[in-house]
């Protein structure tokens, strides 16, 4: 690539960590399997219909919770208080969700 | 890039229109939120004056209307909520030993959409009408059909000055976070620091869903959606809904600074360490979380049913236990202090009873079946007086006279200050006090006036008497700030002998704050050197070059962008929306692509000014 | 060439976090998408309440098709993918196949917004308007505030691939890459409750009815 910069002695290749490459294509696969879940629950009715809302609901929380954890690395160190912001504002559309759906009149 | 710019020394109106300075911008937080604050003043006094006797015609109905709901949305919105802003500028870097904000573009940017914001909505009075809903702006009385242009104004002014405080409370999170010196923990961090962190937090979360309801009520009325007609399927208890899971987080967003003034007050005209600092911080975190869970007591009598009403109501009531941990927090500070009355404290102690009797209604309206009988009636303007202006004015009084040598560098009249106290708090109770009253006596919120010989008489005639008591208090303020600008002795750097970071430096603060970072040893960290016999701050690091931030114009241009498209969408002539928002991106674009290289503050520059911290 | 100054050997392992105001921007950031959350949150809540108030107009059930939702869904998973690709790119100090990923995932999204102006479109003229009932109304303000923050996301791409042109991979760069990927995880992510509340929901609520 750059003649240049192969030439500084203190070139060297920057740290990257294998297992995170794959945590992410690992993430990828499976979102991809629970939105297929999801599409095909409600497409093909293969669970009982009464089932379908909690289910596919429950499939969207886990696909939410790896992505933030793998793909925007909330796992990590130093993520403390992006945690704390993002759960903080989960319990807040929870409440407001729950509200909406049973107190609304 | 070898000639670093020097200090670009910048001189009157432009230096103020592009400052990124957040000791400045506190400055002009102030001047704008007490613009605003006389206004809605001067909107209280035409209420009063409504009011005094029975059967009065000195405004009339339509305009009463429009004075309730601009009094309302001006003195939270645009009135305390600035001044709260300013004095969290103007302080927190400084308590927590930092050189500035995290972001100081940002910083400014929040004021100048707030500005513009208030700007836009007060501008409804020449343009054909203001807004006349109420500052709840309840749907259908909201809705086109029933409400004039003036809900326009309030819904787009709201929606960008709201957004000014969403990004300003952001940036107070993340300074609160990123910039604090070294040893300044989260449990050494002054109160006041720790009530602006828990407040800028509760702005983050509240303010996006008003911003969701102004622009479903935007929607509605400009775009024909339907959200709220029930005609067409809508529902209007989702505005109610949705305005106060803003709506009263709100409230503590306002209130929780005010606790933090009192606190660092409290404490040091007592000459005693705050009692009970770990439990002040739990109370404050307590409150905020709790804030977030008790909105629908504003809605008890909307028939949400039993379930949901007991619920809300014990959820309201659970509040008083951290705030009564605060109030004898206070009592215990002072207990065995040697109390000094000067006109910060006088307000500091002040509050404490006042602001009990406010949350002593609080919990009586938090129990839904009274509440049937307190709701919407003046018994509940009585009660949200007391904790806003009994609690939060008091609190903002106290902090500006604290802090005014720090922010100014001139001291405010101790004469001219007991005068301004006694005069607001007797004038304070004799307003709102008889109010409780009329409220029981069912009178309720929000007429244009009432019959005579009904018993309601001389309690609104105490009232609007009152509020005269509370307008001389101000003058004698703005008379102070007067006095205090034109004399020339300068403010020492510690006038009051205190406890907290801020009073290390000179007095007004330098522009880079502190010329060295100083390393905290403790809570109340100037306290701790002052016993340790110490001069001053010992520094965490050796004098040397300070990277300053360059000023920028694009803050005040972007404002002006929405400015012009809040009209735009308002008088619905599009192109105007279209070249606003357009100017707004242009500026974000500037931004984005130009990098900021700042400008440094060299060590001999900082020596000449004799200035060492 | 770019490319030239990519590879700056003093660049840190995580350059994003070196200096102080790239961790400034990034947990700012963090916390903006806590406040995203809550207005997401009530804009789905609002969906929620008024997904049945159809005003005797097209129901969900008769609107939504599984197919188009889930290309749509397709589509946006893969550029959430793809926008991780290119931040590992930069921490491979890469900025050519950064870029290239960004490419990706900017087409990508034009693609997710063709298709989303499509289906408007087709509703619209079966008589499915934002002014036609309370259903209307909130379909159109929650999918098109997510179609908002796709459509700003595709221009903000447009701006930072200018700056990897002209700036290249630099320590005051880096945060704002980096800072994009969270953002573009985040409509994502709204995507995902998206298309199980709105679309899938819709379609089961039918057939419960």
């Amino acid at each position: 690539m750059s003649a240049h910069v192969s030439n500084e002695s203190t070139h060297r290749t920057p740290k990257v960590k294998k297992s995170g490459a794959k945590a992410h294509l690992v993430t990828f696969i499976v979102s991809i399997v629970l939105t297929a879940l999801a599409f095909i629950a409600v497409g093909y009715e293969v669970i009982p219909i009464g089932f379908t809302v909690p289910f596919i609901i429950l499939l969207a929380i886990v696909q939410a919770a790896f992505q933030l954890f793998v793909w925007m690395h909330l796992d990590q160190k130093g993520h403390e208080f992006p945690r704390i912001g993002i759960l903080m504002g989960v319990v807040v559309v929870a409440a407001t969700v729950f509200t909406f759906v049973y107190w609304l009149w | 890039m070898s000639g670093h710019a020097h200090s670009h020394k910048r001189s009157g109106l432009w230096d103020w229109l592009t400052t990124v300075d957040h000791k400045k911008i506190g400055i002009l937080y102030l001047i704008a939120g007490g613009f605003f604050f006389l206004i809605g003043g001067l909107e209280a006094l035409l209420i009063r004056l409504q009011l005094i006797v029975p059967e009065a015609d000195f405004v009339g109905a339509a305009t009463f209307n429009e004075l309730i709901t601009m009094h309302g949305t001006t003195m939270i919105f645009l009135a305390v909520m600035p001044v709260i802003f300013a004095l969290m500028n103007a302080i927190v870097p400084l308590q927590i030993g930092a050189r500035d904000v995290a972001f100081p573009f940002v910083n400014a940017l929040g004021f100048w959409l707030f500005f513009f914001g208030g700007v836009l909505l007060n501008t409804s009075w020449f343009l054909g009408g203001a807004p006349d809903a109420g500052w709840t702006s309840y749907t259908t009385l909201a809705l086109k059909q029933y409400s004039g242009i003036g809900v326009d104004f309030y819904v787009l002014g709201l929606q960008i000055a709201g957004l000014g405080t969403l990004i300003g409370g952001i940036n107070f999170l993340v300074t609160v976070i990123n910039m604090r010196a070294p040893g300044m923990t989260f449990m050494r961090l002054p109160m006041f620091t720790w009530s602006a962190f828990v407040t800028s937090g509760l702005i983050l979360f509240a303010f996006p869903a008003i911003t969701v309801g102004l622009v479903l009520l935007m929607f509605e009325r400009l775009f024909g959606a339907n959200f709220f007609n029930p005609d067409a399927g809508g529902n209007v208890v989702i505005w109610e809904h949705i305005f106060w899971i803003f709506g009263h987080p709100e409230v503590y967003i306002l209130i929780l600074p005010a606790f933090g003034v009192i606190s660092e007050v409290v404490s040091t005209f007592s000459k005693k360490r705050l009692f009970g600092y770990s439990s002040m911080v739990f109370a404050t975190v307590m409150i905020g979380f709790l804030g977030f869970m008790v909105w629908a007591h504003h809605m008890f009598t909307t028939g949400l049913g039993p379930i949901a009403n007991t619920l809300f109501g014990i959820a309201t009531m659970l509040i008083a236990v951290p705030t009564g941990i605060k109030i004898f927090n206070w009592l215990f500070t002072m207990w065995g202090g040697q109390i000094r009355f000067t006109t910060a404290n006088l307000f500091a102690v002040g509050f404490i009873p006042t602001f009990t009797i406010g949350g002593m209604t609080g919990v009586m309206l938090a129990l839904p079946a009274a509440d049937y009988q307190y709701h919407d009636s003046y018994f509940v303007v009585a009660h949200f007086h007391y904790v806003i202006v009994g609690g939060l004015v008091f609190g903002l009084f106290s902090g500006l006279y604290y802090w005014w040598p720090k922010m100014f560098g001139k001291m405010l009249n101790e004469k001219l200050g007991k005068w301004n106290f006694w005069t607001f708090f007797i004038g304070f109770h004799l307003t709102f006090f008889p109010q409780h009253f009329l409220g029981l006596m069912g009178m309720p919120r929000r007429v244009f006036t009432y019959l005579k010989n009904q018993d309601l008489d001389l309690g609104n005639f105490i009232s609007s008497i009152g509020a005269i008591g509370m307008t001389i208090g101000t003058i004698l303020f703005l008379a102070n700030v007067v006095v205090a600008a034109r004399s020339k002795k300068q403010a020492p750097a510690d006038p009051w002998d205190a406890r907290t970071l801020e009073w290390a430096i000179p007095s007004p603060a330098p522009e880079y704050n502190f010329a060295q970072t100083p390393l905290v040893r403790g809570l109340d960290a100037l306290w701790v050197e002052k016993m340790a016999g110490n001069k001053g701050m010992t520094p965490a690091e050796p004098l040397g070059s300070i990277h300053m931030p360059s000023p920028s114009f694009l803050p005040f241009l972007m404002s002006i962008g929405l400015f012009i498209a809040g009209y735009g969408f308002i008088f619905e002539h599009h192109v105007f929306s279209v070249i606003g928002i357009l100017i707004a991106f242009a500026c974000m674009l500037m931004r984005s692509l130009k990098d900021d290289h700042g400008y440094h503050i060299e060590p001999d520059e900082i020596e000449e000014k004799g200035v060492k911290a | 060439m770019s490319a030239d100054h990519t590879v700056n050997s003093v660049l840190p392992d995580e350059p994003e976090k070196a200096t102080l105001e790239g961790k400034n921007k990034v947990l700012g950031f963090w916390l903006f998408l806590g406040g995203e959350t809550i207005l997401f949150g009530t804009l789905f809540a609002t969906f929620i309440a008024l997904r049945n108030q159809t005003n005797g107009g097209p129901t969900g059930h008769e609107l939504f098709e599984l197919p188009l939702t889930a290309a749509a869904t397709v589509i946006l998973l893969v550029s959430s993918m793809t926008s991780v690709m290119s931040v590992l790119a930069m921490h491979q100090h890469n900025l050519k196949k950064m870029q290239v990923w960004l490419t990706i995932t900017a087409i990508l999204g034009i693609a997710f917004l063709a298709l989303e102006i499509y289906e408007f479109s087709h509703y619209v003229a079966e008589g499915h308007k934002m002014s036609s009932s309370a259903f209307g109304s909130a379909f159109y303000t929650l999918v098109g505030f997510h179609g908002g923050h796709v459509l700003f996301g595709v221009l903000w791409l447009i701006t930072l691939q200018l700056q990897a042109i002209k700036k290249g991979l630099t320590v005051v760069t880096a945060p704002k890459f980096y800072v994009f990927s969270l953002y573009w995880h985040f409509v994502d992510l709204v995507w995902v409750f998206i298309f199980t509340v709105v679309y899938l929901m819709s379609i089961v609520g039918g057939k419960v009815g």
